[in-house]
């Protein structure tokens, strides 16, 4: 589930990167459809890497130096089972998810570029259970409705097209 | 509306007519069609392409000697509506495909109709000239003045007949109505206003009016980063002119009544189904887009098309479709894939028949859909050079969702996703379609026996 909802995540952000060079400029219906897409799945994958990491945290033993945004989000949310120190992920897997969602927001928008930090926003904010469709669907309706701005920033940043890029004209 | 004739998709058999355009397989992109519509008549036969061109189609007038072959359509007049454009001030190219179609009721000897790309909407004169005046008094035939001293007498110009002659004249330009890409337009039951809406605003003109357009609804946040919907098609009331609906992209249509408000961002009905909650996935917001709306002859009912299902609505019943139809259930499973190839974005239209008792739509693999509503069946042709022998009748195609397949069933993997039918249109009296592969048209007609 989590390695399709990672695909479908790539895939979203490389056709949102090809809308650029689109002829007749941004097409904003279907860019905010990929955006919608994009996040759900981005959700879905950072949820269960979560739940995955949390599982694996419990069995083995915790490395001492973990990243430190992430198992603060946890501890606030999940009180019922895990204490920073559990939660640390593996590191290297969070920096990397880290990267690559920088280097997603890097692509799409410069002014991004000072919020990596702030990329935990993307994380559910609710406890991090994944069982129900039920509770899948409030997930993803409450990103969609809260503003973490990524994708329709993206949009304004596209429609606001720099102009001194030069265009060749078909 | 003639009683047999728009009745029972599934009681008329469909033969092949006539198929307009390149035969090869290598399509040049300006030839795709973008738009198919007939007029009010159905005499005349519109389509518009990528690359800016109108081609009209007209109904040569009845063969009485033969009454097996109902009259062919022949082209009538052809013209480059829109070209190319660039937006100097934003760095955008604006193409020139040609979105829709619309034609005005005829009020005079001229046809007039509306054609919009992206960003501007044109209003076009087609008109026939077969005289011409000959016999000036100053002037040769050629045009060239005659020496005034060899003119003698005085004689008075008379019109003689010439070979017809079809021109067509803009004689409207709207511009600069729209920020977003202009997605519909439609003209309302009073002759005077059309509505265009672009993904999210829709505006009303007043058709002799180019400089203004009165803007109705817009539902551009403040913060563009709250966008969660798009316009999608605007319709007007068939009869009713102060109503209006439109699509949005998160399946949901809403009606509006320009007699309640000056501007109509509230709506007066909210159409929307409740989502089915075991059909989740990744893909549910794109595949409930709805990508056309359109009202019944009737003006009782709208229906939607959206990626999988035709939906018809009562517009006294907001909470749910009275019927749906479901156009290729078998691509639920395939939603993946079709993200991947970008198939899952296909705007597809769709149509009712005159007497609103069948409603058509397109599909994947040059097959389109009868959906018979009176008699509760559907069927699924095909568009396909391969029955293309006059009045071959088109006989039904299977498509086989999974397990064994029988003989005759095409199987879902191998199904050209390359071959779409978006564009359809149904004559307004008789049963004659107009289908749309990628780059050529197909009529087909009613078996006469």
């Amino acid at each position: 589930m989590d390695v399709e909802a990672k695909r479908i995540m790539a895939l979203s952000i490389s056709k949102l990167y090809s809308l650029r060079t689109q002829r007749g400029g941004l097409k904003l219906h279907r860019s905010l459809l990929l955006s919608m897409t994009m996040r759900a799945a981005r959700d879905i994958y950072h949820t269960a890497q979560l739940l995955r990491d949390a599982e694996e945290e419990q069995v083995v033993p915790c490395a001492p130096d973990a990243a430190p945004e992430e198992p603060m989000e946890i501890s606030k949310d999940s009180p019922q089972t895990l204490t920073p120190k559990e939660v640390a992920m593996k590191p290297q897997e969070t920096v990397e998810e880290d990267k690559e969602n920088r280097c997603a927001s890097e692509r799409h928008s410069r002014k991004r570029r000072g919020k990596t930090a702030l990329e935990t926003d993307f994380l559910p904010l609710k406890k991090a259970k994944m069982e129900t469709d039920e509770e899948k669907q409030h997930l993803q309706g409450e990103v969609l409705r809260t503003n973490n701005g990524n994708s329709c920033r993206q949009a304004e940043t596209l429609t606001a097209f720099p102009t001194n890029r030069t265009i060749v004209a078909c | 509306y003639a009683a047999g004739a728009g009745g029972g998709g599934n009681d008329v058999q469909w033969c092949f007519s006539q198929v307009k355009g390149a035969i090869d397989d290598d399509v040049a992109e300006a030839d795709i069609i973008s738009t198919v519509e007939f007029n009010h008549s159905g005499e005349l036969l519109a389509t518009g392409d990528k690359g800016g061109r109108v081609v009209i189609f007209q109904q040569e007038t009845e063969n009485k000697s033969q009454p097996q072959c109902r009259s062919e359509y022949n082209v009538y007049s052809t013209f480059q509506s829109h070209e190319p454009e660039f937006d100097y001030l934003k760095s955008l190219e604006i193409e020139e495909k040609i979105n829709k179609i619309r034609w005005l009721p005829q009020k005079n000897a001229a046809q007039f109709l509306l054609s919009t790309n992206d960003k501007t909407i044109k209003l076009w004169k087609i008109s026939e000239r077969d005289k011409r005046p000959e016999g000036y008094n100053l002037k040769e035939e050629d045009g060239r003045y005659r020496d005034a001293a060899t003119i003698t007498t005085l004689r008075v110009p008379v019109f003689r007949p010439m070979d017809l002659m079809v021109e067509a004249s803009p004689r409207r330009v709207f511009v600069n109505g729209h920020t977003y890409h202009i997605n519909s337009i439609s003209v309302n039951s009073d002759n005077e206003t059309y509505l265009s809406a672009d993904d999210l605003r829709i505006n009303l003109w007043h058709l002799e009016i180019t400089d203004r357009s009165f803007n109705v609804v817009d539902i551009k946040p403040a913060n563009m980063e709250e966008l969660t919907e798009v316009i999608t098609a605007t319709e007007f009331h068939p009869h009713q002119c102060n109503t209006f609906v439109y699509s949005s992209s998160k399946g949901t249509i809403r009606l509006c009544d320009m007699r309640a408000s000056a501007l109509c961002d509230k709506h007066s009905k909210l159409f929307e189904e409740p989502e089915d909650p075991s059909n989740r996935s990744f893909f549910s917001e794109i595949i409930s887009s709805i990508s056309d709306v359109k009202f019944s002859h009737n003006g009782r009912y709208m229906m939607t098309r959206d990626y999988l299902s035709v939906k018809i609505w009562d517009l006294n019943m907001e909470n749910r479709p009275v019927e749906t139809y479901q156009v290729h259930e078998y691509l639920r499973s395939k939603l993946c894939s079709l993200y991947e190839n970008d198939c899952i974005f296909d705007k597809f239209e769709c149509c009712w028949n005159g007497n609103d008792s069948v409603v058509m739509t397109g599909s994947y693999n040059n097959f389109f859909r009868m959906l018979d509503r009176s008699q509760r069946r559907d069927v699924t042709l095909e568009a396909s050079r391969e029955s293309c022998k006059p009045r071959q009748v088109l006989k039904p195609r299977r498509v086989c969702a999974g397990g064994k397949r029988k003989k005759d069933e095409i199987s879902v993997d191998s199904l050209d996703f390359n071959k779409k039918i978006l564009h359809t249109a149904w004559h307004p009296q008789e049963n004659i379609i107009a289908v749309a592969t990628t780059n050529n048209l197909y009529i087909f007609q009613e078996k006469m026996n």
